[in-house]
């Protein structure tokens, strides 16, 4: 069919539009479908553990996550530390609560950016081709090049101290994770455009636009579930790197600031006493794999979920 | 396909000249000062404004960018502030063979590894060899290559410890030094493209042509390795995009953790030493290096499927 | 299942490709000493009036002569020169050049080149600092370095074998400047000959030549046969931007010697490494330090410095924190610089006290508001300064907000609170490293009203005329020295600067390399010939 190229008959048409027709599920199907996916299901209770853990759980474990004890630095896990401490001697189970809250905060919100600008942008160029394509794509590639490091150390020291000022270490963070964000939207941008284009020649769209859809509408009904998948999935892989990201930014001085902790920057703390204390490596970055794979299973549950034609 | 890349060549200067003026901005606003860099932390007033003299400095931002701009017009990339009176030219020429070398090693390594591994998950969605096989690729993906590299050196070092065959754990010249870098650089992207595989290859397989070849009775295998993969050829082709930007981002941390002279190392230590003409040049090459590969991409997808149509 | 196979013979093939590289043999060690450069991707230049960190001068110093070098025990000796004489008044030096001193190239070292050195390390066309820095004392210096002549009057070529050089005042710590990188000796023939090319392939005057350059990577340096102590051992310094990339190759056999920059071995492998007959460890002539704005409050109330200064608990900070591998320090000087063995009463650690001292001051935690300490991201300093924080929190109850900035920018920010001090920083972590063993580079240089390096802008009139009348006086080296401890006593009651430690350099040498000191200036080679290999 792929190799037909002749239009598409009006009865192909109406079978692969209603083929295609994918609504919106409503809700009680949304929720039974839920039920009968069991890692969709163990994600999301795995996601809402770490998100809560992250929100409540500084808030009732009782030890500090910035005071230092000199008396015991870099301690095995213990009944007095159930994670250990770190190289100043402070607990790891409260730094790494602390770290998750953080560090959450940020993937979500350089997410967001990502996908606002990424997606968006990447689908109206991918659809409409022409001159915003052309300027898309350039700006796209332009920014990618960018020396995002030079970026993010220019923002800090233009808008750091008046930010900080107003908002706290946690504002300047998320403000030099943001010019960073600024220079990776065009990979996701990238990714959707050429998913785009690949789509607006299939044939449920060209019939629906023979058929006199208008484009919004087409981009609305077709396109957007189909990029939905890759969505997904670009920007669960993407959180990794935010997270990571957000530790080498903090090695120049960019990141979280200290005392507190980010579960970025509890790894590179860590790091060189490797050898010394393994523990205080293992415990965040376990944290960061949690999440990741958490958060993948559960796009892809939630991509199973939301369309039954995929789960085969 | 030659109007394509007739298109693309008409818009390379100004992709060049807003490159180098938005970094040169940029450069000409962070905060650091490459004269004080060159100091050393010393303050000595006189030496300062002779060499912020002797290196054009201390001329208005204009007349520096004009400077630059027309001396790249010549093919002159400047001179380096570091590298005091040296020819960026020569400092970078090596850098470009050194990361291309060494990102094409682990490029060939991810696709070799990831895209198998993606279409091995895609065809069986949701099996237990999906799950495994997923999950082994998002733990690489999500461990940070810090943290890799160090694991792996200590392995090396247990190696070295008991008389038997170790690898050197940094530098560059000798075929050894390859292995470790090429397995950290590639063991990221792989996640990446794997995944990203089997979405797509999922996504190939609910389109209606397969399901139409299923409803007519063809065999399961065969329609997934005919019409399937043929299908999945051009989503596959958009991954060598993002996994090329993906070794191009990780060549900055890969190449510094190990000290290779390659243009990611380069351009950190120019960062960090505020040397600007070798800043430029190293963006300039970096914008040029994507959008040749763009380039190639969008070729291939034309090559592929005829339909779709690249704007330029 | 053919996806199943390929993938196999993928996957063994990998292994395969990894174990055939894995037994390649690691090149056999020849009578070639590996020397790790810490810090640095490469050199900036082969000019020794270019080179401007301790890298670059570690390359010099092996590739050039001087008329004088710096012993194993840090004294001056004869290099190129073979004798030297001083004239009564101490303001003129007239040096012999050995006879038959030549350049790698067997072509003769002569007055003149010396002369144009000199010269040529002033000019600002050279672009370097060292020379106006080093070099100022040399009559008619600054002449040439603001360019107003290109002829420099206190430098004469008597005769081929004769240099002498006049200065503008007496100085005990003259000769010590001229063993620095911006005094050595350079080819003048060949750099007028060759104005941009020869800094990369030099005739050298030192122990070694060029061999090979690798731009990034390393540099091989042959022994010059001209030298008159040549050396029989070749050297490769080799760039390793990061200390520890740098002694995970020392471990796994890769170098002979690690850590000999500002650096030293990562700290929390010296418990490891000191166990090894490779260890070796030595006090810098260093101080670590809090400096404070003097200018602007609270900082310029000297009770305010002091409760500071006895909120700190070094002890715990360099024994609990830091391994016990930095000695802390209660004092400017760093042990081992002369006038550091006459005693100094240092503020040590009292909580009590520093309460006092905040009252006497008439402020309180909450009158004062948190205070901003920056510092420069790198190294073991965030560690530090969280540390600091700590002290300054649960001793004085003073909320401190520590601001990291990237090194470049922390830099840039120093030099406006020298400039603006208004504008400038509250209060930041740094350090200073002697540029040669003599007090004046520690209290005069630092703190003195108004030079360069007193970004805190500490000023007292009774130390800048003790550090006056000592910086000029040469013979009486006891009074000198005295004069120096007075000063030292002032600025450290005072606050001028907040010491804190004096780091150690921890290194790995190769026990089979035979011929290297070490001392607080790092690696010395005091008879390049004796420098050996064994097994």
């Amino acid at each position: 069919m792929r190799d037909s190229g002749q239009p598409a008959t009006e009865a192909q048409t109406i079978r692969l539009e209603a083929g295609r027709a994918v609504p919106a599920p409503k809700a009680f199907n949304f929720w039974s479908r839920l039920r009968s996916n069991p890692l969709a299901l163990i994600s999301l209770g795995m996601f809402v553990g770490i998100v809560v853990l992250a929100v409540f759980g500084p808030a009732v474990y009782p030890m500090s996550a910035t005071r230092p004890d000199y008396a015991s630095i870099n301690a095995f896990p213990s009944a007095d530390h159930f994670l250990g401490t770190d190289n100043l001697g402070r607990d790891t189970l409260a730094r790494l609560l602390q770290g998750m809250r953080v560090s959450l905060i940020v993937a979500v919100y350089v997410e967001t950016l990502n996908i606002f600008l990424g997606a968006l942008l990447g689908l109206l160029a991918g659809f409409y081709g022409g001159l915003l394509d052309v300027l898309v794509t350039r700006l796209a590639d332009m920014l990618f090049a960018f020396p995002g490091l030079l970026l993010a150390i220019l923002v800090a020291a233009a808008f750091g101290p008046s930010v900080t000022e107003r908002f706290g270490g946690i504002g300047r963070l998320l403000l030099v994770a943001g010019s960073l964000s600024l220079v990776s939207w065009p990979l996701m941008a990238r990714l959707v455009r050429s998913r785009v284009l690949v789509l607006r020649e299939q044939e449920f769209v060209t019939a629906s636009r023979s058929l006199g859809g208008n484009r919004p509408w087409i981009m609305i009904q077709h396109l957007l579930p189909n990029i939905l998948g890759m969505v997904l999935v670009a920007s669960t892989l993407d959180i990794a790197s935010v997270v990571i990201n957000e530790a080498v930014l903090s090695l120049l001085g960019l990141g979280i600031q200290p005392p507190d902790p980010s579960i970025g920057k509890m790894i590179t703390e860590a790091m060189p006493f490797l050898e010394a204390n393994g523990w205080q490596v293992f415990f965040p970055s376990a944290a960061l794999m949690a999440i990741v794979l958490t958060v993948s299973f559960l796009g892809d549950g939630l991509r199973d979920v939301a369309d039954p034609s995929a789960s085969t | 396909m030659l109007k394509l890349i007739a298109k693309r060549l008409v818009s390379l200067p100004f992709v060049v000249i807003s490159i180098t003026f938005i970094t040169f901005i940029v450069g000409y606003m962070a905060p650091g000062d490459p004269i004080l860099a060159m100091l050393g932390g010393r303050t000595d007033p006189a030496a300062y404004e002779r060499l912020k003299h002797s290196y054009g400095l201390d001329q208005p931002w204009q007349d520096q960018y004009l400077d630059y701009l027309s001396g790249l017009l010549r093919g002159d990339l400047g001179l380096s502030f570091r590298f005091q009176g040296r020819p960026v030219a020569d400092i970078i020429a090596s850098g470009i063979s050194v990361s291309t070398a060494l990102g094409l090693a682990a490029l060939a390594g991810s696709l070799v590894i990831g895209i198998p591994v993606g279409l091995w998950a895609g065809v069986h969605p949701n099996s237990k060899r999906d799950r495994v096989g997923m999950a082994l690729m998002l733990m690489l993906y999500s461990i940070p290559s810090f943290v890799l590299i160090g694991l792996l050196r200590w392995f090396n070092y247990q190696f070295y410890l008991r008389g038997l065959p170790s690898l050197p754990v940094a530098g560059w010249g000798r075929p050894e030094h390859w292995i470790m870098p090429v397995i950290v650089l590639a063991s990221a992207s792989m996640g990446y493209i794997a995944r990203l595989t089997r979405v797509s290859m999922l996504e190939v397989q609910r389109q209606d042509y397969i399901r139409t070849a299923h409803a007519k009775g063809l065999y399961n295998r065969r329609v997934l390795w005919t019409h399937a993969l043929r299908n999945a050829a051009l989503p596959i082709l958009t991954v060598i995009g993002p996994s090329i930007a993906f070794v191009v981002t990780g060549a900055f941390v890969v190449e510094n953790l190990f000290s290779i002279p390659g243009i990611g190392f380069l351009s950190v230590q120019a960062i960090q030493q505020r040397d600007y003409p070798v800043i430029q040049s190293t963006t300039v090459i970096l914008a040029l290096s994507v959008l040749l590969m763009n380039l190639i991409t969008d070729m291939l997808y034309m090559a592929v499927d005829p339909r779709v149509r690249v704007e330029g | 299942m053919k996806t199943k196979r390929t993938l196999r013979l993928i996957l063994l093939s990998v292994v395969l490709l990894v174990l055939s590289a894995a037994l390649t043999p690691v090149s056999a060690q020849d009578a070639t000493l590996r020397w790790s450069l810490e810090g640095v991707n490469d050199l900036v230049s082969l000019d020794p009036a270019k080179a401007s960190d301790s890298q670059g001068f570690t390359a010099i110093g092996l590739l050039y002569g001087g008329l004088v070098r710096l012993d194993g025990d840090l004294h001056v000796i004869p290099d190129v020169a073979e004798s030297w004489t001083t004239s009564e008044d101490g303001l003129t030096y007239i040096f012999t050049l050995r006879e038959g001193a030549a350049f790698s190239d067997g072509s003769p070292i002569t007055a003149a080149d010396v002369v144009w050195s000199l010269t040529h390390a002033l000019d600002p066309n050279t672009g370097g600092w060292t020379g106006p820095f080093y070099l100022s004392n040399i009559a008619g210096a600054s002449a040439v370095a603001d360019g107003s002549a290109s002829e420099l009057s206190g430098a004469v070529a008597v005769d081929e074998r004769t240099v002498q050089l006049t200065i503008n005042q007496p100085s005990a710590y003259f000769l010590s400047q001229l063993t620095f990188g911006s005094a050595k000796i350079i080819s003048k023939t060949q750099a007028e000959a060759d104005s941009t090319g020869w800094e990369l392939a030099p005739l050298t005057s030192g122990a070694y030549q060029v061999q090979e350059w690798n731009r990034g990577q390393n540099i091989v340096l042959a022994p010059n046969t001209y030298y008159w102590q040549a050396p029989s051992v070749s050297i490769t310094l080799s760039f390793n931007p990061d200390s520890e990339t740098a002694y995970q190759l020392y471990r796994t056999g890769e170098l002979d010697i690690v850590g000999s920059q500002q650096n030293g071995i990562p700290p929390v492998h010296v418990a490891e490494a000191s166990a090894l007959p490779d260890f070796q460890s030595t006090s810098l002539f260093a101080v670590r330090y809090v400096g404070f704005n003097n200018t602007i409050p609270p900082f310029n109330d000297v009770n305010v410095r002091r409760a500071f200064a006895l909120a700190v608990d070094k002890a715990t900070l360099a024994n609990d924190v830091l391994q016990g591998t930095v000695v802390a320090s209660d004092r400017i000087l760093p042990l081992g610089i002369p006038a550091s063995e006459l005693p100094v009463e240092g503020l040590s650690y009292d909580p009590e006290a520093a309460r006092a001292a905040l009252a006497e001051a008439g402020v309180t935690p909450e009158s004062i508001g948190p205070v901003t300490l920056t510092y420069g991201v790198e190294g073991d300093n965030e560690r530090i300064v969280t540390v600091l924080q700590s002290f300054w929190q649960e001793n004085l109850g003073i909320t401190v907000t520590l601001e990291p900035l990237e090194l470049t920018t922390f830099s840039a920010r120093l030099n406006e609170t020298f400039e603006n001090p208004e504008a400038g920083l509250q209060a930041y972590y740094s350090i200073w490293g002697a540029d040669y063993p003599d007090p004046q580079n520690f209290i005069s240089q630092q703190l003195r009203t108004g030079v360069g390096n007193n970004n805190g802008h500490y000023s007292n009139a009774d130390f800048d005329a003790l550090v006056d009348q000592a910086d000029v006086l040469v013979g009486d080296v006891e009074t000198r020295l005295g004069l120096y401890n007075q000063a030292e006593q002032i600025a450290v009651s005072e606050v001028g600067w907040l010491p804190l430690y004096n780091p150690r350099l921890n290194i790995l040498v190769n026990p089979n390399v035979q011929g290297i000191v070490f001392n607080g200036q790092g690696l010395i080679i005091p008879d390049f010939s004796a420098l050996a290999i064994g097994s």
